[in-house]
């Protein structure tokens, strides 16, 4: 692994920074991606995230058929622990987890309390491709009017039910989870809790 | 003894740690999330969360500015770029317009910032409840139920003893219409450029242990009542005695000769970019 553990983490951490506080903004990160070098069944903006936000204070989970190699691989490149879906700080949904393991997840996942907000979980989702084509329609804080993303998932079920259960997660805000989207380019959209999402209907 | 620091002087650890408090801050804007505060070689209240929030983000080729009361030159701000510079090797610059980062102690600059800065607020006392109830168990609980009769009566006393909201700085601001926040000692005169700010807001308060955050645009509304609403510090009919500049925040300062108060830019870069710009011969 060529990745500079400490200046292309920074990088990483910024692009993630302005993608988190302007949802719908599309960050690149193929060119640290790049570094990460690594033959594995999960993209390498995934590891490069998984480098930039887990150590020993964090816990993680794995939803995947390849939970177990990945599990030990985040753990050793880390140091962090796995944990169940309820528990877990940040939840990593692979590009070979179904429609419903995504659902599932959000359903399950901690989204803090009203004294602790911050105690939530935040997902990692690889998707097939992000765009800012039309299909989203992003508003909220970050966003000065709206944004447009286009979200394709991987796999030829669809995936758009987890909107509804990501809205139902956040209903009662300042609870919910924060989720990153990573593409197969590398590509990453953030959607914090605050993020209200329509979709856009084709005339 | 010279000791080989890490970039930016923490380790990944700590600003790892930091990085993670910072992106929930943001995903809940207005929000105090708790962090670890880590020691620094300057004492707690005194720019240790701004310190740790440019330390935590810095990178090679970031420019940075830090601001303390308006001034780039002031003990304060001199001391914080040193320790910056000092482990990361970044350029400090004094143009608003030049910085990618600024830390800043009570004051957003008069330059209105862009999108792809970020501004680092330090802040002393992040709690706006606090002066009406001391308990940091209690005042976590008037957040969670959104019970902010505290700051309302606050401001409500002041007006009954004074006349008017008597804040000085820090008053009191509406995030999103669900949090109510501390937005550090700024003048009044600065509430409003919180509000749908193009760059990206973090406040760091090291002694109180807090990270909050208001993202780009988002709605930050200074409290008020309807008839007595939200006024900024007026400098009606003064101009800086060296720039002329009109519509800043200025100092009021007396000349100790004649006893005759006269006003300053408190903004020194702002000031001096406008004295440089004029022509030769004036």
């Amino acid at each position: 692994m060529k990745l500079d553990l400490v200046h292309d983490t920074q990088l990483a951490y910024r692009k993630l920074m302005d993608s988190m506080s302007r949802p719908g903004l599309i960050s690149e990160l193929g060119e640290l991606a790049g570094k990460v070098g690594l033959k594995l069944n999960c993209f390498d903006a995934t590891v490069l995230l998984a480098a930039v936000l887990l150590d020993t204070e964090v816990t993680f989970k794995i939803i995947s058929e390849k939970e177990e190699e990945i599990v030990r691989l985040f753990n050793q490149l880390t140091y962090a622990k796995a944990a169940e879906t309820a528990a877990a700080d940040f939840i990593f949904v692979l590009n070979d987890a179904n429609s419903f393991q995504l659902e599932e997840a959000i359903r399950k996942a901690k989204a803090g309390d009203l004294i602790h907000p911050h105690a939530s979980a935040t997902f990692i989702v690889e998707a097939e491709q992000i765009t800012n084509d039309n299909g989203l329609v992003l508003s909220g804080p970050g966003i000065e009017d709206t944004h447009h993303v286009q979200v394709s998932t991987c796999g030829s079920e669809s995936r758009g039910s987890w909107l509804d259960e990501r809205a139902l997660r956040n209903i009662e805000y300042p609870l919910g989870v924060d989720m990153i989207f990573v593409d197969r380019d590398s590509r990453t959209l953030c959607l914090p809790r605050t993020t209200q999402i329509s979709k856009k209907v084709n005339n | 003894m010279n000791i080989a620091y890490n970039f930016a002087f923490f380790d990944e650890g700590s600003k790892r740690e930091i990085r993670r408090s910072t992106l929930k801050a943001i995903a809940i804007p207005g929000y105090q999330v708790p962090f670890a505060s880590r020691e620094m070689p300057i004492g707690r209240g005194w720019g240790t969360g701004g310190l740790q929030l440019t330390l935590s983000l810095i990178g090679k080729k970031d420019m940075l500015k830090v601001i303390d009361q308006g001034a780039d030159e002031s003990v304060n701000a001199v001391n914080i770029k040193k320790l910056v510079t000092k482990t990361t090797g970044v350029r400090t610059v004094d143009d608003t317009e030049d910085a990618t980062v600024v830390q800043s102690r009570h004051r957003i600059p008069e330059v209105p910032l862009k999108e792809h800065q970020i501004l680092i607020l330090q802040v002393p006392l992040p709690e706006p409840l606090r002066y009406y109830e001391p308990s940091e168990f209690v005042t976590q609980r008037l957040h969670a139920e959104q019970e902010y009769s505290g700051a309302w009566l606050m401001l409500f006393e002041q007006i009954m003893k004074y006349g008017h909201m008597s804040t000085g700085a820090d008053h009191p601001v509406m995030v999103q219409d669900r949090y109510v926040m501390a937005p550090s000692p700024i003048p009044r005169f600065d509430n409003p450029k919180m509000n749908y700010s193009k760059a990206l807001i973090l406040l760091g308060a090291g002694r109180e242990k807090k990270i909050y955050a208001v993202p780009p645009f988002t709605k930050v509304v200074s409290l008020a009542f309807d008839d007595y609403p939200f006024e900024a510090e007026s400098f009606e009919g003064a101009s800086c005695w060296q720039c002329g500049a009109t519509g800043v925040f200025l100092d009021e300062l007396i000349d100790e000769g004649t006893g005759e108060t006269y006003h300053q830019c408190n903004d020194t870069s702002y000031c001096i970019s406008r004295l440089n710009a004029r022509p030769a011969n004036h």
